[in-house]
């Protein structure tokens, strides 16, 4: 043997091996304990939060390993996605090597007794009438029916929901249909989001389109609970004019579950906030540092030195009995809460009305004059979405096909002379024979019947 | 009192009293016991589902917004799985189980009762109508087959039992006491009328043995259904169970794009969701593997229900994300 043929044929060891495991089913299923596995490590282990978040959160050691092996990022580390990509490939392997070499046994001859589901019925009568009620009987139930001459015997053959045979490949194909549509989108899709105060207007980057915030409204309505009085979120909408590609200015709404589709990008009412001009002075002068413009609740400005400003949170009803923040989340009295952060560590807060300031020291005071509410838009582009739509309805045809069609063969054979005649009958199914002992049960009586005396209308 | 109320005592009632006449059933076999039990379940799901009818009809709202309401109909649509599958497959075995646990979910429910609270506004969709009816009935089948996958692992442990106790090598004359169910072996022909048909021989020959001799656990234990005959329900349920999943998934990924622009944003329910998912795709595949079938498949169900309830529950009430709608 030369080298060359010394590497093809290790070559194609090679291959056969690949393709043996990624066409296991044990290897498939221990893909999807992997999968199962990371995904359940998401699920418990908060995912996108600053480093700072789980050595706050977690004991040192575990803060370590969720950061060193990006578990704080699961869902898009190499690991996650290398294991999706392990199971598309056992999919696409499974697929060519089993599922769709799957083909019905051959019609052959069998031992009727051998075949756990079977039995035998007596019958008396002509051969010829009694092969013909049989045939009858079968087609009549929806059975596909074959007669075979084999080794001199006359065979009859009767399948059912063969087709169904493929409900696994047909599922195989929507999960293969459902990766195209979301590898369209990560290919040349795109989304973002926007936070737009109320009079301004956001150009967004990837389409060019402007959206002006002409109004954002949103609705609470206090409700007695057991637990006390809730706020309860109603509505949110914002009222917005909008130019497009084409130009022309256009006046729309957007509700939560109701997007907007400008030049097929759609925009969705994601979230609102409240807006605070921050006002910082020394010995009265307003200092380089002041922020020009309305701070979004999380942003910072810087105080000099280490030290920065950062705007907490908005707090929508201060109660006027207790100075503290209410649970009416709408602007009745409102505040906001400013944090002191030195070198990146947060130290202490406090709470400034609206229309007040606080002394800082030295010379330093921080005013809140105003504020103005915002609307959080979300947008999207997804050229997927109908692939990952039809893909979903193709998975969905397969299961329910493998699932609810089973497949059987019934092998029937008449033995006997003259008038005196026993019928055999066997039955398999691709499910195994507990799944068809009790329609096989029926099916037998009612065949029974049907050889004995012709009536069709029995089972299927 | 109003008629939601009065509506939700009979199916607590109801519930509580056919499990408690149910179970007695299952322990004695007596078909009176079963022919109480059975309407008392009707009863209590249809009490159920005409308490969840007029709260809608009351304020308006659309049931299901809500723990309370979601647990509501998880123990209603459990006990109506179990109807449809007790009448169709005579599971009623199960029945004393699925209505405790049933009862226990609708007990859990009312603590989470805030009374009529309208929709936030990402919930406000009629995707609700469709995504939570789903997703719910998958949970109530996976309950239903946890159930029987719990017996299944009773009756398999029990026959391994009897197989030690005794002096012959029952492990070794049947596949029952060493793996779970092989076909070919348990089947042998009787005599029926005229007709000799091929039915299973039992797959637990410990079990009958015992029987035989008057062990009181072997007598009970041998009036469940064969080894196989249990797998094959428990094949059953999970079968109408991972479609509706699949279905309340994919229903869920489209109301997430339309609601927060995105199918899947890696929330902690749905990723959950999609755990559970791969547990029960898991034991679909294993499932047609001749050495998986039986005692593996059963605890694989019992694990995929665990999973379930971490999903439903524990996500819902521990784990704070885009479905946390606890009250």
């Amino acid at each position: 043997m030369t080298a060359a043929e010394h590497l093809r044929a290790g070559l194609q060891e090679s291959v056969d091996d690949f393709l043996r495991l990624f066409a296991s089913v044990y290897f498939a299923v221990s893909l999807f304990a992997v999968w199962g596995f990371l995904t359940l490590i998401g699920v418990i282990v908060e995912q996108g939060k600053v480093p700072d978040f789980y050595w706050a959160n977690y004991a040192p050691p575990l803060a370590r390993l969720i950061l060193r092996l990006d578990l704080d990022n699961i869902y898009h580390s190499l690991a996650y996605v290398g294991i999706i990509g392990l199971i598309l490939t056992s999919l696409a392997v499974c697929t060519f090597k089993r599922v769709i070499p799957a083909r019905l046994p051959p019609l052959r001859a069998v031992t009727i007794e051998r075949i756990p589901l079977h039995a035998t019925i007596p019958v008396e009568g002509d051969e010829r009438e009694i092969r013909n009620r049989i045939e009858q009987f079968f087609r009549a139930g929806g059975w596909f029916v074959r007669k075979r001459e084999l080794g001199g015997e006359e065979w009859t053959f009767a399948d059912r929901h063969n087709w169904a045979r493929r409900g696994v490949l047909v599922a195989h194909i929507g999960f293969v249909i459902i990766a195209a549509g979301t590898t369209w989108y990560w290919a040349s899709g795109f989304s973002g989001d926007t936070a737009i105060l109320t009079g301004a207007t956001a150009v967004i980057p990837q389409t060019g389109a402007q959206i002006k915030l002409d109004r954002f409204n949103y609705r609470f309505d206090p409700i007695q609970t057991k637990a006390g009085l809730v706020y309860q979120p109603i509505d949110y909408v914002s009222q917005v004019e909008y130019v497009g590609k084409d130009g022309i200015a256009r006046s729309a709404t957007i509700r939560v579950n109701h997007p907007l589709d400008i030049d097929g990008t759609l925009y969705y009412q994601a979230a609102y906030g409240f807006g605070a001009q921050f006002v910082l002075t020394k010995d009265g002068r307003v200092t380089a540092n002041s922020p020009a413009e309305l701070l979004k609740e999380g942003d910072s400005f810087s105080v000099g030195g280490d030290r920065a400003l950062e705007y907490a949170q908005f707090v929508g009803t201060v109660d006027p009995k207790t100075g503290r923040p209410s649970n009416d989340p709408r602007p009745n009295n409102p505040a906001v809460v400013v944090r002191m952060v030195v070198g990146g560590a947060a130290m202490a807060a406090g709470m400034i009305p609206i229309g007040s300031s606080i002394d800082l020291g030295g010379g330093y005071r921080l005013a809140v004059p105003r504020y103005a509410i915002y609307s959080g838009l979300q947008y999207r582009y997804d050229p997927g979405m109908g692939l990952v739509g039809i893909g979903a309805f193709v998975l969905l045809t397969g299961l329910c096909t493998a699932f609810y069609f089973l497949p059987a063969r019934l092998y029937v054979k008449l033995n006997g002379s003259e008038r005196k005649w026993t019928l055999g009958i066997a039955a398999t199914t691709v499910k195994g024979y507990e799944v068809f002992e009790d329609q096989f049960r029926e099916l037998v009586a009612a065949l029974r019947r049907a050889a004995r005396t012709g009536e069709t209308n029995a089972c299927s | 009192m109003q008629l939601d109320q009065i509506l939700l005592a009979v199916a607590i009632a109801a519930y509580v009293t056919g499990a408690l006449v149910l179970i007695a059933y299952f322990l004695s076999r007596s078909e009176l016991m079963l022919r109480i039990g059975t309407p008392l379940a009707i009863v209590g799901c249809v009490a159920q589902f005409a308490e969840l009818g007029t709260r809608w009809a009351i304020s308006g709202i659309w049931p299901l917004t809500n723990l309370y309401g979601s647990l509501s109909l998880f123990s209603a649509m459990g006990v109506l799985i179990f109807l449809i599958f007790a009448f169709r497959y005579r599971v009623w075995f199960a029945g004393g189980f699925v209505l405790l646990i049933a009862a226990i979910a609708l007990g859990y429910a009312t603590t989470w009762n805030e009374g009529f609270m309208p929709p936030v506004p990402a919930l406000q969709s009629y995707w609700i109508k469709i995504h939570v009816p789903l997703v719910v009935s998958s949970y109530a089948s996976f309950m239903l087959s946890a159930v029987v996958s719990v017996l299944y692992l009773i009756k398999y442990y029990g026959e391994r039992r009897f197989a030690r106790g005794s002096t012959m090598n029952v492990a070794a004359a049947t596949p029952a006491g060493s793996i779970p169910v092989t076909v070919q072996s348990t089947y042998t022909a009787l005599a029926d009328d005229e007709i000799v048909i091929g039915t299973p021989r039992g797959d637990t020959p410990a079990i009958a043995a015992a029987a035989e001799n008057g062990n009181a656990v072997a007598l009970w234990l041998a009036t469940l259904p064969s080894l196989a005959k249990l797998d094959v329900m428990i094949y059953r349920v999970v079968g109408v169970g991972l479609p509706l999943l699949t279905i309340g998934i994919i229903t869920g990924a489209m109301w997430a794009k339309e609601s927060w622009g995105a199918y899947w944003q890696w929330d902690p329910k749905e990723t959950a969701a999609l755990v559970s998912w791969i547990v029960y795709a898991s034991y679909m595949h294993l499932h047609t593997r001749n050495a998986w079938r039986g005692m593996r498949s059963a605890w694989l169900s019992v694990f995929g229900f665990a999973t379930i309830m971490f999903c439903y529950l524990g996500v819902n009430i521990w784990i704070s994300g885009l479905h946390s709608y606890k009250v």
